[in-house]
């Protein structure tokens, strides 16, 4: 079942085309992730779809039904918008029971549901203080709070726990996962933060410039990306580009870059024009420090520049010829990276190849 | 001499007590980072040391001088805020020399000076340059280099990279570890970000609630944490804990847990304590396979981190915890799969009721060597 639909939308601010032919289908009890950098118009999108703005063209569907224009006060959504405003007169308790005392909800009914949202948020020993008496951070968790315990089961939330503290954040995204799951609910989530959207999105729709690149299971996008940008934006650490030339070579396609020369396999129609400028792509796992070696392993020396440990694993920034590399060691590997001067490994299928447009074309292949 | 020696130093603001009779000596030439929570009073500690804030009660001395109640201008400090405090309309060069005016040394001193930070922190190439015409980082950069060239014998840093993009928080940490190679001075860095005090840090002071729980070199705090704040505190996730009832057994006090396929004596604990068991999400070991020391459980869910490893919400027996494989192990690893997991000894970390660690020993018996 599909809980929410996008279709052909499209909205300009002035001059601005802020969304361009937007089309999304939401299914129903999933964990949906609206991921792009900012001004990828990822919340003018979820403001859409609450009724709070509407688009200049195309179609919006809720639960199967036509709601473009429905007002959002029928719309039945839980929202936690990015710049929120609590009602300065009501403490936090009053704050987080006003949506459901909106819809009538009985007394008796109100006060559980309002705390177990606070403990979720851990906002407990604040439900009866004003919001001129809560720091930043807290004021966001209460907003959340208000947000999840409308009773209904499609919910936005707009880049809810951006710049919250770290370790903050990283509970309340356990706490949002595993309550999206255990009630079954539709949750779309906006983010600009790779980590976040890796680690809630069950299925991920990739933003840029209004447009969404590519979308489907997280999974899939993440091991198959089709597009350049989302190998660039659903990951971290980022990515590696080189630049690179396709070339035909007695009878092969070849990828040649600054740092090593490989065999390309293409992919799609396995038709390529030649010579090409290209880019390939390899991601910092991939790039290994203690390598296999033999047939067809592509080498390269490299200098450590940093080395950013994160506890449990390493991110170590390197340069080759100049250019720029990340790679990432877990920690009991952190002796490889012990000396400044290393030798990389890549194997040649680890590499992505997309055209200049950042299309795939295909990748490196086995000798 | 530039130490920095606190003696019971305390600051109150109402109800509040954000910083807690501290009693500790930063030592010449080291980074310490002071690490912590929002709320933890690592700011306010810093901000009196710098003489910004004036103490409830305690002292502070500078290389055994007393300087309590200077202002800030007679400490002999530099300091680094969590803005780029960089004077507008002069150039990168004139910025970095006006604080040096004030010192007795002649221009080409000043000269030399200005041209050696600026290679450190790659400057070069904007000292002509009037400071609103550079991006934020490189600001930041010009203010480090500010604090730097005048050659107080301290300097302090308040969350300098917080509000730094991306690239240019990469630049500043990289100028900053060569800075600290080549520099003698005593510095504090206060941060919120654990990766960045276990990049920078020659000591992490790890804070909570006003007070500082455990100095170490990072390495040291992240593997032998003193109490279960820091285990769980550093790290992407922290460490999964587990609580246990320990019993009397024939080898000594014992404890029974799902993780094991045995029972573990702990050597050093005490029958009838409740103690927790600590241990960190990536040397949790799963596999497909049955392992010798594993016990069998399900994968609930799972998600890519850093570096492509996969973050798995685990289950034995009720007991819920995260282990973090390898891209590889995580791969074959789906949601609903039967899974091995195995928890090695030697990372387990013991910690007593009151949440301090144990000076205690586990030790296997046959089945799971």
């Amino acid at each position: 079942m599909i809980a929410a639909e996008f279709r052909h939308i499209s909205k300009r601010y002035g001059r601005l085309a802020v969304l361009q032919d937007v089309n999304l289908s939401v299914e129903a009890g999933s964990f949906t992730v609206l991921y792009g950098p900012p001004a990828c118009g990822k919340s003018v999108l979820v403001r859409l779809l609450t009724g709070l703005e509407q688009p200049d063209s195309g179609q919006i569907l809720l639960r199967g039904e036509e709601a473009t224009h429905l007002p959002p006060g029928e719309r039945n959504i839980g929202y936690v918008p990015q710049s929120f405003a609590l009602y300065p007169h009501y403490n936090v308790f009053d704050n987080i029971a006003y949506p459901l005392r909106l819809s009538r909800m009985p007394k008796a009914q109100v006060e559980p549901i309002v705390q177990r949202a606070a403990a979720m948020l851990k906002i407990e020993p604040l439900l009866t203080k004003t919001p001129d008496q809560l720091s930043g951070g807290e004021k966001q968790r209460v907003a959340i709070a208000r947000g999840i315990v409308k009773e209904t089961e499609i919910f936005v939330l707009d880049d809810p726990l951006t710049g919250l503290d770290f370790k903050l954040r990283e509970q309340l995204i356990d706490d949002l996962k595993q309550m999206q799951e255990s009630l079954g609910v539709t949750f779309i989530y906006t983010t600009s933060d790779a980590i976040e959207a890796l680690m809630l999105a069950e299925n991920v729709a990739i933003l840029d410039q209004g447009r969404i690149l590519e979308s489907g299971p997280l999974e899939t996008l993440y091991w198959q990306p089709q597009r350049a940008q989302t190998l660039a934006l659903l990951g971290f650490p980022q990515v590696n580009f080189l630049d690179g030339r396709l070339e035909e070579e007695a009878g092969g396609l070849w990828c040649q870059t600054p740092l090593f020369r490989f065999p390309v396999q293409l992919e799609g129609d396995g038709q390529a024009s030649h010579p090409q400028a290209v880019r390939a792509a390899v991601r910092p796992q991939d790039l290994l420090l203690d390598g296999p070696n033999g047939e067809g392993v592509l080498t390269c020396p490299a200098q450590v520049l940093l080395r950013e440990d994160l506890g449990g694993e390493m991110i170590v920034y390197l340069e080759a010829q100049g250019i720029p590399l990340t790679t990432v060691v877990r920690h009991e590997n952190a002796h490889l990276v012990a000396e400044d001067r290393v030798t990389l490994a890549v194997a040649p299928e680890s590499l992505f190849l997309f055209d200049q447009e950042g299309a795939r074309l295909g990748r490196g292949a086995p000798r | 001499m530039s130490e920095i020696r606190l003696e019971k130093l305390r600051k109150e603001f109402d109800d509040l007590v954000a910083v807690r009779d501290i009693s500790i000596t930063f030592p010449s030439a080291t980074v310490t980072c002071l690490l912590g929570p929002s709320g933890c009073g690592k700011t306010t500690l810093l901000r009196m040391i710098a003489g910004l804030e004036r103490p409830t009660s305690g002292e502070v001395y500078f290389g055994g001088q007393r300087v309590t109640h200077l202002p800030p201008r007679k400490r002999n400090i530099g300091m680094v805020f969590q803005y780029p405090v960089v004077y507008r309309g002069i150039s990168v060069y004139r910025n970095i020399e006006l604080p040096l005016l004030e010192e007795k040394i002649s221009r080409q001193e000043r000269q030399r000076r200005i041209e050696q930070v600026a290679a450190l922190l790659g400057l070069e190439d904007s000292l002509g340059k009037e400071v609103s015409q550079l991006d934020n980082g490189t600001r930041q950069k010009v203010a480090v280099a500010r604090a730097v060239a005048r050659q107080p014998r301290i300097i302090l840093f308040d969350e300098p990279i917080t509000n730094v993009d991306v690239n240019a928080k990469f630049q500043l940490k990289r100028a900053f570890k060569e800075l600290s190679r080549e520099l003698e001075q005593t510095i504090l860095y206060v941060t919120h970000d654990q990766t960045e005090a276990m990049t920078l840090a020659d000591q992490i002071a790890l804070m909570q609630k006003g007070e500082i729980v455990q100095r170490d070199a990072p390495r040291a705090l992240y593997n032998r944490p003193n109490d279960v704040f820091g285990g769980w505190f550093l790290g992407n996730p922290g460490m999964n804990f587990f609580q246990q009832e320990l019993v009397d057994g024939p080898g000594g006090p014992e404890l029974r847990s799902p993780l094991f396929p045995g029972p573990l004596t702990v050597e050093g604990g005490q029958p009838g304590t409740r103690i927790t068991l600590g241990i960190r999400p990536e040397h949790v070991r799963l596999s497909p396979e049955p392992s010798p020391g594993g016990v069998a459980g399900q994968i609930l869910r799972r998600a890519i981190v850093v570096g492509g490893q996969y973050l798995c919400t685990v289950e034995v027996e009720g007991l819920r915890f995260k282990a973090k494989v390898a891209p590889a192990v995580g791969h074959v690893l789906k949601p609903g799969a039967s899974v091995w997991v195995t928890c090695p000894l030697e990372w387990i970390a013991l910690f007593q009721p009151d949440g301090h660690r144990m000076d205690a020993r586990l030790v296997a018996g046959e089945k799971i060597r």
